[in-house]
């Protein structure tokens, strides 16, 4: 069967793609835009990682993780984050929140999708 | 919408898409580059590059030439795969020479017959010329791919905005390496006119210089480390320059105001040097090379109070002394030098450097030491 990936990104043009090179790697991909309404997605799904973005309007991709990791029934869901350059002081914050890992943007798509399989493959 | 239109709009923003993911990976390449290169040696990148076009594309070879302008010929910098040691060697090769002066890349692929200077079997080829803002650095060579016949114009452009970026970043570090020459050469002058107002001074900075190296070596200092130690060990006498000659080269023993002369020179010097405000430890260095370890000497610093390539440099300047003529005395046997030095860890001189002096020149003179000594 293949992974579920979520990803969650108020930009389009991101969310098309990392669909288009995750689903091209056979993966099956979840985009969403808001994040308002995201857990009860996430908690629907249960997807086997989910990338967030980290700024993002309404629910910040920051307290979105903070939420999944507190629901037991999501919590152990790998999320990875997505950040702008230059804030990577904010990951220490993150880190603690429950994030696996951070891809700097610009990220590599191709990177991107080497580190979800990596994961996944754990 | 008729369906036809919605279709080709559908292939229109597939096709974007592809194309924003391929800027995408070129951005996140080149920040990631840009903040590798900084500070790197020429070489550093020049691995750097190679590695990472390796794992970009998988090539049986990829190779960087630099162009040397006064000899009109390619050198070899780095190479990754198989590759005959006769490779370009010396050769002026007109396929790479055309190749530089283009603005684009040269691609030959399905090649059949065997091409000049390779003595292997060339399926691929593709050589993209590197500069940086002024000056032409040279080639890069990758050839072979091992999953296609061809080179995709996404790896094309990937692969030159890795070298332009490397090129400007070479530039930069080839000026950086002759800046450096350039003052280790003005150093060295400034050194010999030092050393030729004394005759038994000659070859004492050359000597403390290696020694000094040797020590840091063995006490795994950093290549940046062991360069500011070189600055130091050359410079580290040059308050010796205000010493009067008569003084220096006085024969016989030295009167007690002429020993306080002489005990000057580390503060002269550093002094002198006062102006070099980048070299600032290698000032340091100068100033208080002549400190004990246990705080007895003339400025009072004691143990770590006084710095590293300073305690380096008392070893190494107290064990050529010993082992040189003077005007006044006669030199020491090597294993006597030693075991001064070994006495006087704790003392005058730091353990830990002593300890790595030890193991030093017990390699390099070839004598046994006893193994109080060696484990002083």
């Amino acid at each position: 069967m293949s992974k579920k990936i979520m990803v969650i990104d108020d930009e389009p043009f991101i969310l098309m793609m990392i669909e288009d090179k995750f689903k091209r790697a056979g993966l099956e991909v979840i985009t969403l835009r808001e994040s308002k309404d995201a857990l009860d997605i996430i908690r629907r799904e249960k997807p086997d990682l989910i990338i967030l973005d980290w700024m993002m309007p309404e629910v910040s991709g920051i307290e979105l993780c903070k939420l999944i990791k507190e629901d037991p029934d999501i919590s152990s869901i790998p999320v990875f984050m997505l950040t702008a350059k230059g804030q990577e002081d904010d990951e220490k914050l993150g880190l603690r929140c429950g994030v696996d890992r951070y891809i700097t943007k610009p990220f590599s798509p191709r990177m991107l999708l080497e580190v979800v399989l990596e994961r996944l493959g754990d | 919408m008729k369906d036809s239109e919605i279709e080709r709009l559908k292939g229109d923003l597939q096709a974007t898409i592809r194309e924003l993911s391929s800027t995408y990976e070129e951005l996140s390449l080149l920040y990631k580059l840009s903040e590798e290169f900084a500070g790197l040696s020429v070489e550093e990148i020049c691995d750097v590059m190679l590695s990472e076009i390796t794992s970009l594309i998988n090539v049986e070879l990829a190779v960087i030439l630099f162009w040397d302008e006064e000899s009109e010929s390619f050198l070899l910098k780095k190479s990754k795969g198989i590759l005959d040691d006769s490779f370009i060697k010396g050769k002026l090769n007109s396929l790479f020479y055309e190749s530089m002066k283009k603005p684009r890349p040269t691609v030959i692929c399905h090649i059949k017959e065997k091409i000049e200077p390779f003595d292997f079997p060339v399926r691929s080829l593709l050589l993209i010329p590197f500069k940086g803002k002024k000056r032409l650095i040279g080639l890069l060579l990758v050839a072979n791919k091992r999953d296609a016949d061809e080179f995709f114009s996404g790896e094309i452009k990937l692969l030159q905005s890795i070298t332009s970026l490397a090129g400007v970043f070479i530039e930069n570090a080839l000026l950086s390496e002759q800046m450096q020459e350039f003052l280790l050469g003005a150093i060295k002058a400034f050194v010999k006119a030092l050393e030729s107002t004394s005759a038994w001074t000659a070859g004492h900075t050359e000597r403390v210089t290696e020694y000094s190296l040797a020590i840091g070596r063995l006490m795994n200092l950093s290549m940046d480390d062991l360069e500011k130690l070189r600055i130091c060990a050359l410079l580290h006498d040059i308050g010796k320059i205000a010493t009067p000659n008569e003084i220096l080269n006085k024969i016989g023993k030295l009167e007690e105001h002429e020993w306080r002369e002489i005990r000057r020179h580390p503060i002269i010097g550093s002094d002198i040097l006062s102006e070099m405000t980048q070299y600032i430890d290698v000032i340091q260095c100068i100033r208080y090379h002549h400190e004990r370890y246990d705080g007895t000497g003339l400025l009072g610093l004691k143990g770590e109070q006084i710095p590293l390539f300073a305690r380096i440099l008392a070893v190494a300047d107290a064990f050529d002394a010993m082992t040189s003529d003077r005007p006044y005395r006669k030199r020491f046997p090597v294993e006597k030098a030693v075991s001064e030095i070994a006495r006087n860890a704790g003392k005058q001189f730091d353990p830990e450097v002593v300890k790595a002096f030890l193991k030093w020149v017990k390699s390099a003179y070839n004598i046994e030491l006893p193994q109080s000594e060696v484990h002083s």
